[in-house]
């Protein structure tokens, strides 16, 4: 076979027909912009009940987690990512920097079978919803599995 | 001109720039079209690692707007009537997913006493949603 060195008088069209393929592309670009922005992400957590009996004793294995106004004082959306280093959170009856939580969280709950990792929290009312969001997130960085669960916060 | 025989001029009508403009006003439209929707304008939180909620529709979205007014799937709705709109929007469904959209700004009460609500209408688990970090969503 001989190449000719000039394309004139070529019967045969040597280009690719991209207009299937353009057609295609289209077609994949307009399913992904209708599925992606119905996509939601979150949290699954439980709700407190109210309706239960709170008098109930507490559990020893509950593991709760405490987040004052005082010693976590985010009132407003934190900026930037991650949680302001003065927060300090309440785990099991001990004040952590809430940096210590994801650690301690994952040792504490790394025994327990996978329908015991749980993780009750007890917020304060005039925390940033943004912040609390946050620490939960942060929460579940040490434990992928983690349940969480809201309890009145005392 | 007879059957069988090669035509010389090409009869039938050019239709790709044709296909083309109408895939590109069908782009534009779904575009704009989720902007146009009547629901609130909640500033959903910032978080690093969400777990995924599934898809909006199938959803009963409970929305919290900045100013802490309550909407069920884009209606606005007073707090005194939430537990009977609640209840109407999930209907005859069995397990329904109910999800919160709450403002950024919001203190964690007004969103506890949403889930309250929800919970004292008969439904235990929401879904709390938040947005990744550096994504685009609303």
């Amino acid at each position: 076979m001989q190449f000719n060195s000039s394309d004139s008088g070529s019967s045969l069209q040597s280009e690719i027909n991209i207009t299937p393929l353009v057609d295609v592309v289209l077609v994949l670009l307009i399913i992904f912009m209708v599925v992606v922005p119905l996509l939601m992400e979150g949290y699954d957590v439980d709700i407190p009940r109210a309706s239960a009996d709170t008098s109930a004793p507490v559990a020893e294995s509950q593991l709760i987690l405490g987040i004052g106004a005082t010693a976590c004082p985010i009132l407003t959306p934190p900026a930037g990512e991650g949680i302001p280093k003065d927060c300090q959170v309440t785990l099991a009856d001990q004040k952590i920097p809430v940096a210590e939580l994801p650690g301690r969280v994952a040792t504490i709950l790394r025994g327990r079978p996978a329908e015991q990792r749980a993780l009750f929290l007890a917020v304060d009312d005039r925390l940033n919803y943004e912040a609390v969001l946050r620490i939960i997130d942060l929460a579940k960085s040490g434990v992928e599995d983690l349940k969480i669960e809201f309890v009145a916060a005392n | 001109m007879r059957l069988g025989e090669p035509a010389r001029m090409q009869a039938a009508i050019n239709i790709t720039p044709l296909v083309d403009v109408v895939l590109v006003l069908l782009i534009i439209f779904m575009v704009m079209a989720p902007q146009m929707r009547k629901g609130p304008d909640v500033n959903l939180p910032n978080t690093t690692k969400p777990n995924a909620q599934g898809d909006e529709r199938g959803r009963i979205l409970v929305s919290i707007d900045e100013a802490g007014g309550l909407w069920i799937n884009d209606q606005s709705v007073a707090a005194e009537h939430f537990d009977e709109a609640l209840r109407a929007a999930v209907g005859a469904e069995t397990n329904p997913k109910i999800v919160i959209r709450g403002d950024a700004k919001l203190n964690f009460r007004e969103v506890r006493e949403v889930m309250v609500a929800i919970e004292q209408t008969g439904f235990r688990g929401v879904g709390l949603i938040a947005k990744r970090t550096g994504t685009e969503g609303k």
